[in-house]
């Protein structure tokens, strides 16, 4: 089987990520026959209203990967700004290389070949620490987030204990 | 004579503008409902028609799919629409295995997801919690950890600790490395959710003394 750029660094990013595995993170390929396609999980940040969750998520990468970045999508309920009710994750660091034609965002801080998938997983795990209300992706969390937090984190504390099934 | 002579188109007369009055009555009610209807969604009736019969034909299509799960939508549609969206000509069909398959050319109308979905977004702002909790099960169902969570408690973190070490190594093999990584994401998901038991244990145990003390205040 003869892999391709986008596949043969693939590998190499889930053999560093099964080697040194960051804290709170468990990433790879649902099957090795598609190494464009990963589930991850990713604890919640202590500290924070996610503390003690565990959320699963889908990478689907490009053909083109690393060139362009993948798309991140939790599967299960993640109620936060930043995150589409779709569970679509919107941060710079998934943002196509370039500068942002809105002046939001820097080029370096959108992805770029350097970036990988540990750094995207640990910028998501940053990112549920600390929404980013700029550019919401759930209005209603925003919303929620700016204005009544400590109902939004019982929100998300309710929802991290569905998930485990309490 | 004379006057049984004017009495008699008088009569008519009247006969005449009671009946067209309440023909008024009636038929202004009628008309004006009935414009009302396609009126109030734009003026556009054919529309609201083509709509009205395809809410019609997924009534159909789900009536028949509850109760013959394994046809699919695409069969039950062709037939629906071959035999006039008769829904119990097409039941008997489908009981007398008479069904035919539909040709490749057919293209089904695609199931109505997207004014469905876009209904459930709007009003998932309301029940956004309850929609999303039943569209994903727990982590304990995905995964299907069930009987692993069951198995003793102490003998499994024991297991988790020592075997931890070793699943953080890469294994050449394939099916290993498969394994490998089920496994750590099992041991995740377990170890999680028994740190939210006892979490949760902790905090009923919490109140329940301040609820004790709080008897005093």
């Amino acid at each position: 089987m003869s892999l391709n750029v986008a596949q043969r660094r693939l590998l190499q990013e889930y053999r560093s990520l099964t080697n040194n595995p960051p804290e709170g993170i468990t990433a790879g390929p649902i099957s090795e026959d598609d190494l464009l396609h990963w589930e991850c999980l990713i604890q919640g940040p202590e500290g924070t209203p996610f503390e003690g969750g565990v959320f699963p998520a889908e990478l689907k990468f490009p053909n083109d990967y690393p060139h362009m970045p993948p798309s991140m999508k939790f599967l299960g309920d993640v109620f936060h700004p930043n995150v589409y009710p779709s569970g679509l994750v919107c941060i710079s660091i998934l943002h196509p290389p370039g500068d942002d034609p809105n002046h939001y965002e820097t080029a370096s801080e959108r992805w770029s070949p350097i970036q990988s998938v540990e750094k995207i997983l640990l910028s998501v795990m940053s990112m549920l620490a600390e929404p980013n209300d700029e550019s919401p992706a759930n209005v209603e969390a925003a919303k929620m987030w700016r204005e009544r937090r400590s109902e939004y984190e019982t929100r998300v504390k309710v929802s991290v204990r569905a998930s485990l099934g309490l | 004579m004379a006057e049984e002579e004017i009495n008699l188109p008088s009569l008519v007369i009247v006969l005449l503008i009671t009946g067209l009055a309440v023909r008024y009555f009636f038929f202004s009610g009628n008309a004006s409902s009935a414009n009302r209807q396609p009126g109030g969604t734009g003026g556009a009736s054919p529309e609201e028609l083509q709509r009205r019969r395809e809410r019609e034909r997924e009534a159909a299509v789900e009536t028949i799919q509850q109760m013959f799960p394994q046809v699919d939508r695409r069969t039950i549609l062709w037939d629906l629409q071959r035999h006039g969206g008769n829904l119990q000509a097409t039941t008997e069909r489908i009981l007398a295995g008479r069904t035919e398959t539909p040709p490749i050319t057919f293209q089904p109308p695609p199931p109505p997801t997207s004014p469905e979905t876009t209904a459930t977004q709007q009003s998932a702002a309301a029940a956004n919690k309850y929609a999303e909790k039943k569209a994903h099960p727990d982590l304990i169902t995905r995964y299907n950890l069930k009987d692993k969570l069951a198995s003793a408690p102490s003998d499994d973190a024991g297991a988790a600790t020592a075997g931890a070490p070793k699943t953080g190594g890469w294994s050449s093999n394939r099916e290993e490395r498969q394994s490998l990584l089920q496994k750590r994401r099992d041991q995740m998901i377990i170890e999680a959710r028994r740190k939210m038991e006892a979490k949760i244990a902790a905090e009923k145990a919490a109140a329940a003394a301040s609820g004790a003390a709080g008897g005093n205040n």
